[in-house]
């Protein structure tokens, strides 16, 4: 009765199954339901091809394995079973008698989901999706059956979260959510794997994405943006797509003129020809606020490059909004490591990481304005830096401070660089050594061997 | 160039021949200037410049030039100059007369001192706005000083302190960060920018500076000083602890020196100077002293 039971609910998955696929392929669009009809041909095909190359007799092919594998049947019983599994084409994708790949896989897995799915990533695309690019098809989707369409591991933006937990968890938590993030998910406006039209997987480029929904053509809308012409502008400079504490879905951080609504304070006024374009440019700009700030950073002996060359203060800030404080571009990081990369990467090779720098708080050592001492520190006495986390003083054993001269330099005393790099060594705790011995020995030369 | 510059080019050159790199253009340590003839300790040392008996120190951290003399292969007599003109001295150089130019990081100006220690006046250097800093120069023979500001122009200055020249940033990425000009016998200048460690050269009567061949980055961390010697451009490597060797055609050479404490290594090394002597001054700034270096050979 059991053998009958499965012959029949085995029968009834590869009769019905590929009309609900190919329907939920239709409602994805009419290049995924292509793509789902050319994979299920190539499934049939395939199945075909595999009762001959093994000589199975007809119909055996999936059965045996089943056989083998009877816990598989809870699998089939899933909402998302994919064509191949539906069909018992095993083989389709797993080799049954030897093979150098895990899991006895027929080849590469980013190999064998392009035999029937084609690349994912569109020719020419602007952006492209991580898993996609390193053929980690497995990291989002059940290569055999899910509770979720897709054959997806996990429903929507709980998928998403598994890498972008930080903004899945913002965006679920925010005063001011985005609609369309609590309705459709993250899918509404990112493709899950590649993009021809804009940076960060979007569907479309900002501002055509958002107006797709906001209609911009209504006294309101002009009247909330001073009446500029904003529906050329990038909105996300202003407005968080992730959602916000703020009206508006402001991001957290705005600048007060834009705040106030006082665009003209930097640009030309509304009713202008050219109302984007800002009174003046660089420092010169930011100078009509900001004067005192400006000029305690000049009366300084060293003066951070980006503070005058180039865009200026724009080269760290924004001059609307930003998720960060002091309307930052981004983690320091990203924003230091634009021209500080070797400095990051150093940070990265490490085996010990200095959590400043890995949490990007390069602000905590050095000032990124400017500074009357090497490397822009905060502070003259490296001990002190040091000291604004680490308690040595409650702990240190080795002496350390400038009271101790180093023994291989007349004109240092010992600190915490004597023994360590901040950013970094090739060996543990940032010690520019191998050994500990081998550091101890470069003072304690009596004690080499 | 001098003779003494030649042999010293001929050699690293030979040995670059020979198929040696590093040691090919090795330098070995031979002295090591910690103080001032009162003992006053240096501290940052920003800027060095040297004639056969003369070195001049930018002692940053104490607000002070030192002067020593160059006698029998010593350092001695380091008189401290302290002018109310200069708040933060960091770059060095000397012209053909002896005298003294000193890139103030504070004041943000060019100053001139002669041999005697008297502060003469500020390079005329006009930028095109108020924050037009200068960042680096350099002097040629003939008086003229090439200043690169913190924009990343270029500005070339006749002794009378007229612009003759001027050259726009480079049509860099938008994060390059130009860290110093230099100037050869041809009259070609060269700029460097620290973030791709990429050279940009303009010809004499250019408009416009290119790149001098490729990127140097993987055998140059952030070079942030070079001063031309003979036919090549020594560079120094601030953030790799080094010093570097590459060719007016843009080829690397070859890298010496390395990092550390001790004498003889280097801790963020921020100028050099050389003299007709063959000695080669770097104002090792992180480990508060001026080290002097031979030929290894």
């Amino acid at each position: 009765m059991r053998s009958n039971t499965l012959l029949l609910s085995l029968a009834l998955a590869v009769l019905a199954p590929p009309a609900r696929s190919t329907a939920a392929a239709r409602a994805a669009g009419p290049d995924a339901s292509a793509k789902a009809a050319a994979a299920a041909r190539a499934t049939a095909a395939s199945a075909a091809a595999t009762e001959k190359k093994f000589k199975l007799k007809p119909g055996a092919e999936g059965k045996l394995c089943l056989d083998s594998h009877a816990n598989f049947e809870a699998t089939l019983q899933k909402a998302s079973v994919h064509t191949p599994v539906r069909a018992r084409d095993c083989a389709g994708c797993h080799n049954p008698h030897a093979t150098a790949h895990g899991k006895l896989l027929a080849d590469d897995p980013g190999k064998i989901c392009a035999t029937c799915h084609g690349p994912m990533i569109p020719a020419k695309a602007k952006s492209s999706h991580r898993p996609v690019v390193e053929s980690k098809c497995v990291s989002c989707h059940d290569p055999h059956a899910s509770d979720f369409p897709k054959n997806l591991v996990k429903r929507g933006n709980d998928l998403c979260a598994g890498c972008h937990k930080e903004l899945v968890e913002t965006a679920a938590a925010v005063k001011q959510k985005h609609r369309p993030i609590e309705k459709t998910g993250c899918t509404a406006c990112h493709d899950p794997h590649g993009s021809t039209a804009s940076a960060s997987l979007l569907k479309a480029a900002v501002p055509d994405l958002c107006l797709g929904c906001h209609k911009v053509d209504n006294p309101l809308f002009t009247a909330k943006h001073g009446g500029y012409p904003v529906r050329t502008q990038r909105c996300t400079s202003c407005h968080n797509p992730h959602g916000s504490n703020r009206p508006s879905m402001l991001y957290d951080e705005v600048h007060p003129p834009v705040e106030r609504g006082a665009c003209s304070q930097c640009h030309e006024p509304a009713t202008s020809k050219t109302p984007f374009k800002t009174k003046s440019t660089g420092l010169a700009l930011c100078k009509l606020c900001h004067t005192p700030l400006i000029a305690q950073m000049t009366e300084k002996g060293r003066l951070h490059s980006p503070v005058l060359q180039g865009d200026a203060c724009l080269t760290c800030h924004t001059p609307h909004a930003s998720a960060k404080g002091k309307l930052l571009k981004g983690n320091l990081v990203t924003v230091c490591g634009q021209c500080h990369a070797d400095t990051i990467e150093r940070q990265e090779r490490s085996p010990t990481k200095h959590k400043p720098v890995k949490d990007g708080e390069c602000y905590k050592c050095h000032d990124p304005h400017s500074s009357d001492r090497p490397l822009m520190l905060t502070d003259a006495n490296v001990i002190n830096v040091c000291a604004g986390c680490h308690d040595w003083e409650k702990h240190a054993t080795h002496p350390i401070g400038v009271s101790f001269a180093d023994p291989r330099n007349k004109n240092l005393t010992m600190s915490c660089l004597s023994c360590h790099r901040a950013h970094g060594t090739e060996y543990k705790r940032l010690m520019p050594a191998p050994k500990t011995t081998d550091l101890c020995v470069k003072c304690h030369e009596n004690f080499k061997r | 160039m001098t003779i003494a510059k030649k042999l010293w080019l001929a050699a690293a050159v030979a040995a670059a021949a020979t198929g040696a790199r590093a040691e090919s253009f090795g330098l070995r340590p031979y002295l090591a200037v910690y103080a001032d003839e009162a003992g006053a300790a240096l501290k940052d040392p920003e800027g060095v410049a040297c004639t056969d008996d003369r070195l001049v120190v930018a002692d940053a951290g104490n607000a002070r030039l030192v002067t020593f003399q160059l006698k029998d292969g010593a350092a001695v007599a380091g008189k401290e100059l302290k002018l109310p003109q200069l708040a933060y001295p960091t770059r060095l150089q000397l012209d053909a007369a002896g005298v003294l130019y000193v890139l103030d990081g504070r004041k943000h100006e060019i100053a001139k001192v002669d041999p005697a220690g008297k502060f003469l006046e500020y390079v005329k250097f006009k930028g095109d706005s108020a924050y037009a800093f200068p960042r680096a120069f350099k002097v040629d023979a003939g008086g003229n000083v090439y200043v690169l500001d913190l924009t990343g122009k270029t500005s070339v200055l006749d002794p009378a302190g007229a612009v003759t020249r001027t050259l726009p940033r480079p049509p860099a990425p938008d994060n390059a960060m130009f860290t110093d000009v230099a100037v050869d016998g041809a009259g070609r200048i060269y700029v460097v920018d620290a973030v791709s460690a990429t050279i940009w050269v303009a010809e004499k009567g250019a408009a416009a500076l290119k790149p001098l061949g490729k990127s140097l980055k993987d055998n140059l961390n952030f070079p942030t000083y070079m001063t031309v010697l003979g036919q090549r451009l020594l560079v120094v490597d601030q953030n790799g602890h080094g010093l570097a060797a590459v060719g007016l055609d843009g080829s690397f050479f070859a890298r010496t020196l390395g990092m550390g404490w001790s004498e003889g290594l280097v801790y963020y090394p921020v100028q050099i100077c050389s003299n007709a002597r063959n000695e080669t001054f770097v104002a090792d700034r992180n480990n508060n002293r001026v080290q002097m270096f031979l030929p290894a050979q």
